[in-house]
């Protein structure tokens, strides 16, 4: 016991963020945001859309070539077009708005395909744990099904076991419920809410405040690609100190 | 009519003749066409302007000037003398291609970006992203476009007629000098065409059914 380090001590971020920019032409959508996520933190990006949050997260796989600042993840330095950003994807599952599942492909196939081709994994050492993936976001009974047979909910409930399948050590969000309908978006917050409780490592942009409230660990209020506001999600949500961040919650619990 | 169908073995010969030709114009300008329509979609943009030129050039020269161009062209400027089959195998595949090109640029354009980010983001590389998530689904969007292009590919083989190649609607021409019959000849040869094609495009509608996935 006494060889252990007490719960206290500050474990290593598992990534960190110095000084990001990223530019699209001239416009800047990305200044200088300096971020640090340690393992097991569930941190949720809120703000106005097209302030840079979606493209925060494909940079930090390297889908964004950054103009400025950088990004560590585990220790490693992202660089983006590299032959070591392969190595680092690996590690990262990421969760679209819009599912993004191959057409062509059953929802097994799809959850199977990149342990298979990309970690060169056995087919039946794959499948055991698609399937027990399967269970986790409550889908066995579609496995089968091709991505245009299950509704929006579904979809995403796939992409969450899909990313799982690489067993990564960060999960990152991308507005996975704002393409829902209604009805489905319980379902896959639940999911979400499972893995946090898991003690995973999430990064999530949403506009779901209630998630971002009970599941969030840290919330990071971000306005025209700046980092406006951070704390804890009770502290920004019922206090929030700066003017643009009350005007955004204010305009969003009215909505 | 009986005075036309007396050369039947020519004719069946000459419709093998077509088929074959066009049948090898279509292969060889899908991996032409394939080619230049992925150069359409690079980054780097000599390469996309080059593919454009191909393009647009091939497909908007009329297939008789290519046919000449290949065969008188080629061996006048540059002492390349081709056998009517080669030269009509070249001119038929510069269009083919000039077609496939923009058929597979289209089909690959229809796999969605998103599906492509996915698989990038799940440390695929650039060319697993394509064997595993675009072709798969791009090759089965290009089925009917290609059946077009080879019915179109069909009929144009018949300019080859212009270089002296044997094939069916040069045989025609020749049955209709030796009998005299014109309208029969004439009749059998639309007849023919018209039965390939027809069977062209059930062939394309059968492979299309087997590739098809819930869309």
């Amino acid at each position: 016991m006494s060889t252990e380090a007490p719960e206290s001590a500050p474990r290593p971020p598992i990534l960190v963020l110095e000084r990001l920019t990223k530019r699209f032409g001239h416009r800047v959508v990305l200044d200088q945001i300096d971020l640090a996520v340690t393992p097991g933190e569930v941190v949720v990006l809120l703000g106005p859309s097209g302030t840079g949050k979606s493209t925060l997260l494909r940079c930090v796989n390297g889908l964004e070539e950054i103009e400025g600042g950088r990004i560590l993840f585990e220790g490693r330095e992202v660089l983006a077009r590299s032959r070591t950003v392969i190595e680092i994807r690996k590690h990262i599952g990421m969760i679209f708005q819009n599912f993004n599942l191959y057409a062509h492909l059953s929802a097994l196939d799809n959850v199977m395909l990149a342990p298979i081709k990309v970690l060169r994994e056995r087919r039946d050492v794959v499948e055991a744990r698609a399937r027990e993936l399967f269970r986790k976001v409550r889908l066995e009974h579609r496995m089968h099904a091709f991505p245009a047979q299950l509704s929006g909910g579904e979809q995403q409930r796939v992409a969450i076991a899909r990313a799982l399948a690489m067993q990564p050590t960060l999960l990152m969000f991308d507005e996975p419920t704002s393409a829902l309908d209604p009805e489905t978006v319980g379902d896959v917050l639940a999911v979400m809410e499972d893995l946090a409780r898991e003690g995973r490592t999430m990064l999530v942009v949403t506009h779901e405040i209630g998630f971002a409230r009970h599941v969030g660990d840290r919330l990071i209020f971000m306005d025209e690609g700046k980092i406006v506001e951070e704390g804890s999600p009770d502290g920004i949500l019922e206090r929030p100190k700066n003017e643009r961040t009350q005007r955004f919650f204010s305009s969003i619990l009215r909505g | 009519m009986s005075a036309v169908l007396t050369f039947w073995p020519a004719i069946v010969k000459a419709t093998l003749t077509t088929l074959w030709i066009s049948w090898l114009a279509l292969v060889l300008g899908g991996i032409v066409g394939a080619v230049i329509g992925h150069a359409r979609l690079s980054r780097r943009r000599v390469l996309r302007w080059s593919a454009v030129a191909y393009t647009e050039l091939f497909r908007s020269i009329p297939p008789l000037l290519l046919f000449a161009g290949c065969y008188y062209g080629l061996a006048y400027t540059l002492e390349i003398r081709l056998s009517p089959f080669a030269a009509a195998t070249l001119a038929l595949t510069l269009v083919a291609s000039s077609l496939m090109s923009e058929v597979v640029r289209a089909a690959i354009e229809s796999v969605g970006r998103g599906q492509r980010l996915a698989a990038l983001a799940s440390a695929m590389r650039p060319l697993q992203v394509m064997r595993y998530v675009v072709w798969p689904q791009a090759v089965r969007v290009m089925v009917p476009a290609a059946t077009g292009v080879y019915i179109t590919t069909l009929k144009d083989s018949s300019v080859a007629s212009v270089i002296g190649y044997l094939e069916l609607t040069r045989t025609t021409l020749l049955v209709r000098e030796t009998t005299g019959k014109s309208f029969e000849a004439l009749l059998i040869a639309a007849l023919i065409y018209l039965a390939l094609t027809y069977a062209i495009s059930w062939l394309g509608a059968l492979v299309e059914r087997k590739f098809h996935f819930v869309h």
